[in-house]
């Protein structure tokens, strides 16, 4: 390579690396998101579907909602906190 | 005045106000000098090594020892001075006693395990709610330096959990998981403990078929380890880190102005969903959990 290049270069790399672990926190935080969202849709959307159908259920229902949105909206944060590793290691 | 215009009203001057700043005050440019990261750096106050291991007494370790303090101290005040005809406190209490008692134990374990087990995931609960709910106290102390009270020197101590820290979260977890296979080895002697982990229906297959079947039953059971410590630590992490960045953090690292104006008020919609719904959830979606996983060891039928 050309000499007078080499500065160049150098910076370029640190470069890539810093947008690489842009992209890593970003990409992983919102492609995370999209599955948890529509767990959490689906979720919330049976829940009225099934009380619409049998409204004395109600309050049993509603435990396994927060339960299943729970476990669903973690997944989430799994992806974000992976991207965050990602970001800051 | 019709819902429709009030609604773009407001819209209008909600962006109005964000163009008007970015007009007045506009960019000053990235801000290096704010490390948003440091709010959860864990300095340490008063230096302990002891055999390599440091026991440094530090941010973490202060709100470890005030939700402890708060969970004995309400409960223990509450039992004292319990009332025929209850007050306020006494009735959130009742309402918390009966969620751990009737729907986080009772309704996931056989009466004799839930008899023996309802201290422990109570606690668990409570535990978890009080150190969440402190991390989310707002108090006026949340800068990277120390600061004075009457000429004490304190160092920053504001807006952080206990919960928020990976350690208490798995040492907790680490806790349930030993003691839900205590309890399944226990009720049922080892190998049959190990033999319950196979799904029922699986009478007719090989043996190298449920060697493998029992391979990913096993990886399963370390996999809960993992999700139970990460998920609340994640979720803590998540909403104090957006509560940091939507009440002006952004705003500051970027050095926009306008952006501060944007995101302050999604700063108060995230305050209460966190700690409307999220701290208590997480609370009680552990407790729940480990009671599940208790139940499942103990169940005569997996």
């Amino acid at each position: 390579m050309d000499p007078m290049l080499l500065p160049i270069a150098e910076v370029t790399d640190a470069g890539i690396t810093d947008a690489g672990k842009a992209i890593a926190l970003g990409v992983g935080a919102g492609l995370g998101s999209i599955g948890a969202g529509i767990g959490i849709g689906f979720i919330f959307g049976k829940e009225i579907e099934s009380v619409a159908r049998q409204p004395e259920m109600k309050d049993e229902l509603q435990s396994i909602r927060w339960l299943g949105f729970a476990l669903t909206e973690a997944v989430a944060f799994y992806t974000f906190i992976f991207g965050l590793i990602a970001f800051f290691l | 005045m019709t819902t429709r215009a009030k609604v773009l009203i407001g819209l209008g001057a909600y962006f109005g106000l964000a163009i008007l700043m970015l007009l007045v005050f506009g960019s000053s440019g990235k801000n290096e000098a704010f490390q948003p990261q440091n709010e959860f750096k864990l300095e340490p106050w008063v230096s302990i090594h002891l055999g390599g291991i440091d026991f440094s007494i530090n941010k973490a370790v202060l709100y470890l020892v005030l939700a402890s303090a708060l969970t004995i101290g309400t409960m223990v005040w509450i039992s004292r001075r319990m009332q025929q005809k209850p007050n306020r406190v006494q009735t959130a209490i009742e309402v918390s006693y009966d969620l751990t008692k009737n729907n986080i134990t009772g309704s996931h374990l056989d009466p004799k395990t839930a008899a023996r087990w309802f201290p422990f995931l109570a606690a668990l609960f409570f535990f978890i709610w009080f150190s969440n709910m402190i991390g989310f106290l707002p108090l006026p102390t949340n800068t990277e330096h120390e600061f004075s009270i009457f000429g004490l020197q304190v160092p920053a101590f504001a807006l952080y959990a206990a919960t928020a820290n990976l350690s208490i979260p798995l040492a907790l977890t680490l806790v349930v998981w030993v003691s839900y296979h205590v309890e399944g080895i226990r009720a049922k002697g080892l190998v049959p403990y190990l033999a319950s982990w196979l799904p029922p229906g699986l009478e007719e297959m090989n043996p190298i078929g449920k060697t493998f079947i029992f391979a990913i039953e096993a990886i399963s059971h370390f996999a809960r380890m993992i999700s139970l410590s990460v998920r609340l630590f994640a979720n803590m992490l998540a909403g104090h880190l957006l509560l940091l960045f939507m009440g002006g953090g952004l705003a500051v690292l970027l050095g926009i102005a306008a952006l501060g104006a944007l995101t302050f008020p999604l700063a108060f919609f995230f305050f209460v969903l966190e700690v409307g719904l999220i701290a208590t959830l997480q609370a009680f979606i552990f407790s729940t959990l480990t009671a599940i996983y208790i139940g499942g060891a103990t169940s005569a039928s997996h």
